[in-house]
This record gives structure tokens, C-alpha cells and sequence, in this order.
């Protein structure tokens, strides 16, 4: 490589890092912010102390690699009959780095017929997608997943 | 207040009553997170994202969702819904701002 276009190379990089410095100090530092919020504390506000296990019957769908933070497709399906006493209570799901971790809380009812839930997310940096769901028999399970963030989504 | 632009879309179109369908709920919100600063005033510009979702098919709750700012810009809830007859399915929305939407689809179920 030649010096000139390594020096302009070098150049772009500092000018590209030093405008996505803001989003990476906010993903970076601990979680604050009004909303801030651990995923330790976030769990155990929901299962209050419960075991979790992880489950086969949680299917979480999320891309492995996400160019884009911003917008990051997240798919949960949870295997069950959704009959009246049997069915999916809830349906959590965090971003465990983001400075909020909780991203939604679904309630679901045996008018679903199938329990599922689509939905877009925002995340910082690189991290593990998880889902918690209650079940009516106030079982715990839990998936998650790591996703790679390319361009992080705060910022 | 704004007007927010929303859209319910039900997979298949043709569906029979007990089917159970695929209903995607889009609405266009910017979700603000409170931490992003304005490019051009330096200013944070404040937290506004949308913090509840409630699907009702004739008054009865379907499926309740408590948001956070987690979620992306304009974003899209799907939910598998069982149809049980004709009627109409709604969607309420609110935000940490104090706004409060509805939109509603009718149900009609061939055969």
C-alpha cells in the first residue's frame, strides 16, 4: 500500500470514529438514563426470585449479524396449545447491553391461537438477545441469542 | 398533536372463521430514546416512544403490550390472532407523551 492512501485511509477512520463516538460512549459506559435499567433487575422484578430455564420449545429468530443497530428484526415463537388452561402468559423481550434492557412485554391470551411475536429493535453494540416467557403455570423459559451490531442503533 | 400513520395487515386476506392469521399492527413513531442530541442545536432531544399497545377484537383484550424505547423507529407488532366470527379488531396505542391513538380493522371471515 502506498503511503499517501494509507495516510487518507487513516484520515477517513478518525473522521468516521469520532462521529460515532457519542452512541459508542452512551453503549459503552453503565446503563443511565430515566429508564436505565439492569437485566439482572429486570428479571428478577419479573420471575420474583423463580428458577429459569432454557428452553427447546423457545424459538427465537434474530439475524446473527446486523449491519444496521437501528432496526433488528426479532422473531419469538413459543411452542404450546394455547387452550384455555394451557397457554403463554407473556412474552419478554431485553437487549441485555442497551442502557434500557427491556425492550416489551407481551401479554398473551388464549385468543391468539398460536403464540408468537414479531417485532423491530434498537441495539447499541454487540450483544445477546434474550426472551423470557411465563407461562400460565407460572413456569419460567428463557432463549437467547447473540447479535452482532455493525453501526450501533443509539445516536 | 401529530397525526401518526398506522397500518394493520392481516396474512392470508381470505381467511374462514377459527383460522388462526397473521396480523402485523405497523404505526409510524420515531421512538426517541432521551439520549440522542440534535446534529444541528447540540440540544437532547427529549424521550418520546410509544410505551403501550393494546389489541382488542370487539372489546375483548387480545393482547396487551407495555413498550419501552428499546424498540426501532416505526415500529411493527405481529401477533397470530385466532378469528372467532365478524367484528372488529383495534388497536390502541399511547405514548410517554401523553398521546393517544386507535386504529381498526374489520373482521370478516368467508365461510
Amino acid at each position: 500500500m502506498q503511503r499517501r492512501s494509507f495516510l487518507r485511509g487513516l484520515g477517513l477512520a478518525a473522521a468516521a470514529s469520532t462521529v460515532v463516538v457519542p452512541g459508542m460512549v452512551m453503549a459503552a459506559e453503565a446503563p443511565k438514563g430515566p429508564n436505565a435499567f439492569s437485566i439482572d433487575a429486570a428479571v428478577q422484578a419479573i420471575t420474583g426470585g423463580k428458577p429459569v430455564v432454557a428452553s427447546p420449545k423457545v424459538h427465537l429468530k434474530a439475524p446473527q449479524i446486523a449491519e444496521n443497530g437501528a432496526v433488528v428484526p426479532v422473531t419469538v415463537e413459543v411452542d404450546s396449545p394455547m387452550t384455555d388452561d394451557d397457554y403463554i402468559k407473556a412474552i419478554h423481550i431485553f437487549a441485555t447491553k442497551n442502557s434500557n434492557v427491556r425492550c416489551a412485554d407481551v401479554m398473551l391470551t388464549p385468543a391468539n391461537g398460536k403464540a408468537m411475536l414479531a417485532t423491530r429493535v434498537k441495539l447499541g453494540t454487540s450483544q445477546d438477545v434474550m426472551v423470557l416467557v411465563e407461562t400460565s403455570k407460572g413456569e419460567f423459559l428463557s432463549a437467547s441469542q447473540n447479535v452482532k451490531v455493525t453501526i450501533g442503533g443509539c445516536g | 398533536m401529530e397525526k401518526r400513520k398506522s397500518l394493520i395487515k392481516i396474512k392470508p386476506k381470505k381467511y374462514k372463521t377459527g383460522e388462526i392469521v397473521k396480523v402485523s399492527f405497523m404505526v409510524m413513531h420515531p421512538m426517541e430514546t432521551g439520549m440522542r442530541k440534535d446534529k444541528k442545536t447540540g440540544k437532547i432531544v427529549p424521550a418520546h416512544y410509544i410505551n403501550e399497545v393494546n389489541f382488542t377484537f370487539n372489546g375483548k383484550p387480545i393482547t396487551t403490550m407495555k413498550t419501552w424505547e428499546s424498540l426501532s423507529t416505526n415500529p411493527v407488532f405481529t401477533i397470530y390472532f385466532k378469528v372467532p366470527g365478524k367484528g372488529e379488531l383495534k388497536v390502541v396505542y399511547k405514548d410517554n407523551q401523553g398521546e393517544v391513538n386507535e386504529k381498526s380493522k374489520k373482521i370478516k371471515p368467508k365461510g
